[in-house]
Order: structure tokens, then sequence, then C-alpha cells
């Protein structure tokens, strides 16, 4: 590269150059990646070693097998769990740091407070859930001091239960942000105007700031939904073995070295994150709306 | 009328909300206190100690609880975090640079590149290993399949936060220094980078951060060699221990201490800036 040209001219062509090392590593490491999932979904598998003559057959042990089939639908039952869970308990802790709060130091201070779990390893997180959930764990211990139950309450751990509790408390942050940010951007003298009016409360939340902070949702049940479906690592640790989603499935197939049927699952886990993406983009026209 | 009692609501509620939050953070912090090596993962306290952190460092006499093995995994994961920091971060820096011009295909290009973070991890690192496994019969490492995983992470972030600090960004300084006959590259170290710098020590943090904890890829495409959440995840088949809680402590403060730095580095910058500004409004 020589200095002698314009700059200006000289920035314009250096665009493609800026752009290209990222492109071609996305292409190569994420395009090529998911590609190769589709592609080795029809490979034939044997039981020690895999060959790319194209075959029907892992599709159809999947769809003939209950156990894969199963975790499909626990998967799909245990993301909507969570998804309204973190949307019925995120959104009024968004409701007051975004809204109420008039303070924006405040609000600050407790998004902050929010993300400081984040800074502990994710996985010892998930693993803090079992000395709190199990039997001889704090919550039983506590209900029956209380007297509130004789009997422990087994349940709680290596349940469906302690893995839907697990996600909600690790997930939940990424719907309170985007909510919360979309409500402090609402134009106050809105919800001025129609208090003036007389509406009540319950009249402008309906009409006024919940279609307001629609975008926020959308975002935070995009993120909720890409991890709540792609996990496994906290379904591994809290259910003992016993809720098996997608995640978990193919963590176990590559285990034992099957690659085919791990792709399958693969694809599967894809055009399900397609879907649900696809959907909730059409809900709220994300580009006009932030 | 209503907000009057909805405010106190809903501010005991975040309360309980963020004692939620926190909860895992109050029970590995207890139970790290755990008396040992006979006191179990969980409540009650059977005695204060500090015999976990001990056995952290191999400081109390061999036990039947074998030590965490972290030590070398620690060092791998910090390396990996290094190399997936820079790489992501002069990656996202030419990225947003490019994106301040109108180009074609930008709109594809920027799908492309946030794609990376939103595609499952469980996704991204089974391709990724059966890139290197089956077609092209490489071994997997955390230096080279995971690393390229790594980054495929944590780039998107570092793009998008150079994105917002460049939008904001005033490109009239570059001009004039452009029409002083300073060349581009010596004009970006000179003029733009520094202006923008705030946004790449941010850039930084995210993809070190990132990539340190980071998981499910690792998991697939790391080979035999364990990183940090590897070892952390392989404790959880076996018996679990305080220890792993004592080390969860550990590695928050870790994580506190790379924060403060990075808010002294801002700090210094925000500083240095102003200062200058100041200089300006002298000259």
């Amino acid at each position: 590269m020589s200095d002698t040209t314009a700059p200006k001219g000289k920035l314009k062509s250096a665009t493609p150059w800026l752009i290209a090392p990222g492109v071609v590593w996305m292409i190569l490491f994420l395009v090529a990646p998911i590609v190769m999932i589709i592609y080795v979904s029809f490979w034939t598998q044997s039981t020690f070693s895999i060959d790319s003559t194209l075959t029907l057959a892992s599709w159809k042990n999947f769809f003939s097998s209950e156990a894969y089939v199963g975790a499909l639908w626990t998967t799909i039952r245990l993301w909507l769990i969570v998804l309204f869970l973190t949307f019925i308990i995120g959104y009024p802790a968004a409701l007051f740091v975004g809204l109420l709060v008039k303070s924006k130091t405040v609000s600050t201070v407790l998004l902050v407070l929010c993300v400081i779990p984040f800074w502990t390893s994710f996985l010892i997180r998930v693993l803090a859930w079992r000395p709190m959930l199990g039997k001889e764990g704090a919550i039983n211990i506590i209900l029956m001091k209380a007297g509130i139950i004789a009997q422990p309450i087994e349940v709680l751990l290596f349940s469906e239960l302690s893995v839907v509790i697990g996600m909600t408390q690790i997930y939940v942050v990424f719907m309170v942000g985007p909510i919360a940010f979309m409500l402090g951007r609402i134009d106050r003298n809105i919800i001025e105007a129609a208090r003036d009016l007389g509406a009540g409360f319950g009249r402008i939340f309906w009409k006024i700031i919940l279609p307001l902070s629609m975008p926020g949702v959308v975002v935070g049940a995009i993120f909720v939904s890409v991890m709540v479906l792609g996990e496994f690592a906290t379904s591994g640790a809290l259910s003992g073995r016993k809720v098996n989603l997608l995640g978990n499935i193919i963590v176990t197939q590559v285990g034992s070295l099957k690659w085919a049927m791990a792709s399958v699952v693969g694809v599967i886990l894809t055009v399900l994150l397609g879907i649900v993406v696809a959907g909730f983009l059409r809900i709220v026209d994300l580009k006009r709306e932030l | 009328m209503e907000s009057k009692i909805l405010k106190p609501i809903l501010a005991v509620y975040v309360g309980l909300f963020l004692l939620f939050l926190y909860g895992p953070f109050f029970v590995l912090g207890t139970l790290s206190f755990q008396q040992g090596p006979e006191g179990g993962p969980q409540f009650p306290i059977i005695e204060w100690s500090t015999y976990w952190y001990r056995h952290l460092f191999g400081m109390v006499p061999p036990s039947r609880i074998a030590p965490l093995p972290v030590g070398e995994a620690l060092i791998r994961s910090l390396t990996l975090a290094f190399m997936t920091m820079v790489t992501a971060t002069v990656l996202g820096v030419m990225a947003a640079q490019a994106f301040r011009k109108r180009f074609r295909g930008a709109g594809v290009v920027f799908y492309l590149i946030v794609l990376g973070m939103m595609v499952p991890g469980v996704l991204t690192g089974l391709g990724t290993s059966l890139l290197a496994n089956n077609v092209l019969g490489i071994e997997r490492h955390w230096w080279t399949t995971a690393f390229v995983a790594h980054v495929v992470y944590t780039f998107p972030f570092a793009f998008l936060v150079m994105l917002a600090i460049l939008n904001r960004f005033d490109g009239s300084v570059e001009e004039a220094s452009w029409s002083l006959g300073v060349s581009p590259i010596r004009t970006f170290r000179k003029v733009t980078f520094p202006l923008i710098f705030p946004g790449v020590l941010s850039a930084m943090l995210f993809a070190f951060t990132l990539s340190f904890d980071e998981f499910p890829r690792t998991l697939f495409a790391s080979g035999r060699d364990q990183t940090l959440p590897l070892a952390i995840y392989g404790t959880f088949s076996v018996e679990i221990h305080p220890n792993i809680f004592a080390f969860g402590v550990m590695t928050t403060l870790f994580s506190f201490a790379l924060l403060a730095v990075y808010g002294i580095l801002m700090g210094l910058s925000v500083r240095r800036a102003k200062k200058q500004a100041m200089q300006e409004d002298i000259a």
C-alpha cells in the first residue's frame, strides 16, 4: 500500500480489505460447519465408522425412535415453559427498572446488578442449584424447619422442574435487558397525556406501555429461545440424565462417534431455531422499530 | 394513582428478583467455607473453614478427594481467551470500520457476522468438529478448532460494540488529518484509534470473558486437552465437593479483577481525552 493516492478514494477501496478477513472467517468456520452438519446427516453410519455414501437411514432412525422424537418434544415443551417464565418474571422487573425508576443512575445500577452474576462461571452457577434444591437442600431444610412440609420434596432436584428453575434463573436477564431498554425509550409525555385524559394504569399499560415495549420483548424472546433450544449443560447437570434435550442427544451421539445421528439432530435443531426466530421477527419489524 | 401503589410493590419485587439472581452466588460463597474434608457440598455448614481454598492450592495433606485438575486448564483457558480476544477485536474493528461506508452486500455481511453469536454453541461446535474430523481429517485442539469457534462467537460482539462506537464518531477529524496530508494508516493510528479506544477496550473485555467461560463450542471442538470450563464439567458426572464452589468464588474474583483493570484503563483514557480537550480549549 502506498500513501500517494488521495486518502478518500483510498478509504473506499480499503473497504473490501477491511471486510474480507471477517467474512472469510465466518464463511469458513461458521457457514461451512453448518453446511457440513446438513451434509453429514445423510452419510452412512456403521458401528465404528462413517462414510460419505448418501442415505436417509439416520433420518428414518430419528423419526422412528421414541427417545429421539421425545427429546424433540421435551425441548419444545421446556423452551415454551422457560420462555413464558422469563417473560412473566422478567417483565415486572424491567417495568420497574426501565420505566418507574425516575433516576437514570438508579436504573443503571440495577441493570449492572443484574449482570454481575454473569461474572461467575456459567457451569458453577448451574451447579450451585444442587445444594439449593436437593433432598437435603436449603429449600427443603427451610420449609421443614418452618413446618410447612413434613417430608422433603424430592421432585425439586433431578427433575424437569430443577432444569426449568435453573434455566429461568440463568436466562431471565436476557429478557429484562431488552425490555427495560425499550421501556426507557417511551416518551413519558404520552403516558402523562393518557393519565390526564383519565386513563387508569391498567389501561395505560395495555394500550401504551405493552405495545411500545413489544420490540424489546421480541428481542428478549429471541435471545432466550436461541439459548434454551441449544442447551444441554443445565439439563445435564440438574436433571440427573432424566431430561434429554436435543442438545443432550447431540452430545451423547458425538461421544459415541455417531456423527450422522448427531448431525440429524443438529439439522432438526437448526430448522426449529429458524422457525422460531423467523416467527418472532414476523411479530415485530425490528429494523423499523430499533 | 395506581403507580403510587404499584411502584413500592414493584420495588419489593425487584429486590426479590435480585435475590433470585444472586441465589447461586450466596450458595457457592457460603458452601466454599464448608468444613473439610468430611463436609459435603450441602447445607448446613458444619463448621466454617478455609479448608477448600487451601485444598485448591494443594496446601492440605492429601485426602481421598483429588484436587481439581485446574492448573494446566487454567493456563490453556487464559491463553485461548487472549488469542480469541486479540483476533476477535482486530476483526471487529476492521469490519466495523468498513461499515462506516455504504457498500454493496452490507446487509448480508451484517447478518453473516451476527449469525455467529446467534447460532447455538452446540451447532457450531458440532459443525466445526465434523469439518475437522471427517473432512479435513485433522486432530482437534483447543488452540486450533476451538480457537476458530471461539472467534466465530466473540467477533460479532466486538463488531457490534465497535459499530455502536463508530456510529457516534465524528468523521471530520479524520478528514482534517487527511487534508493535511497524513496517510490513512497514520491517521487511523494517531487520530481514529485513540478516539475509539474505549470501544476497543469494551470489545476486548467482551471477547475475553466470553471466551474464558465458553463451554459448548469448546466441548466439541477442543479435543483431548481440557480448558477450564471442560475441567469443571468433568466434575459434574462424579461426586462434587465444596472445592468446586471455592473455585467458583476464585474465578469470580478473577473476573472482578479483570473488570477493575478495564475500569482503570477506561478511566485513564477518558481522563486523557478530557485533558486533550482542555488543551484544545486553551489553544
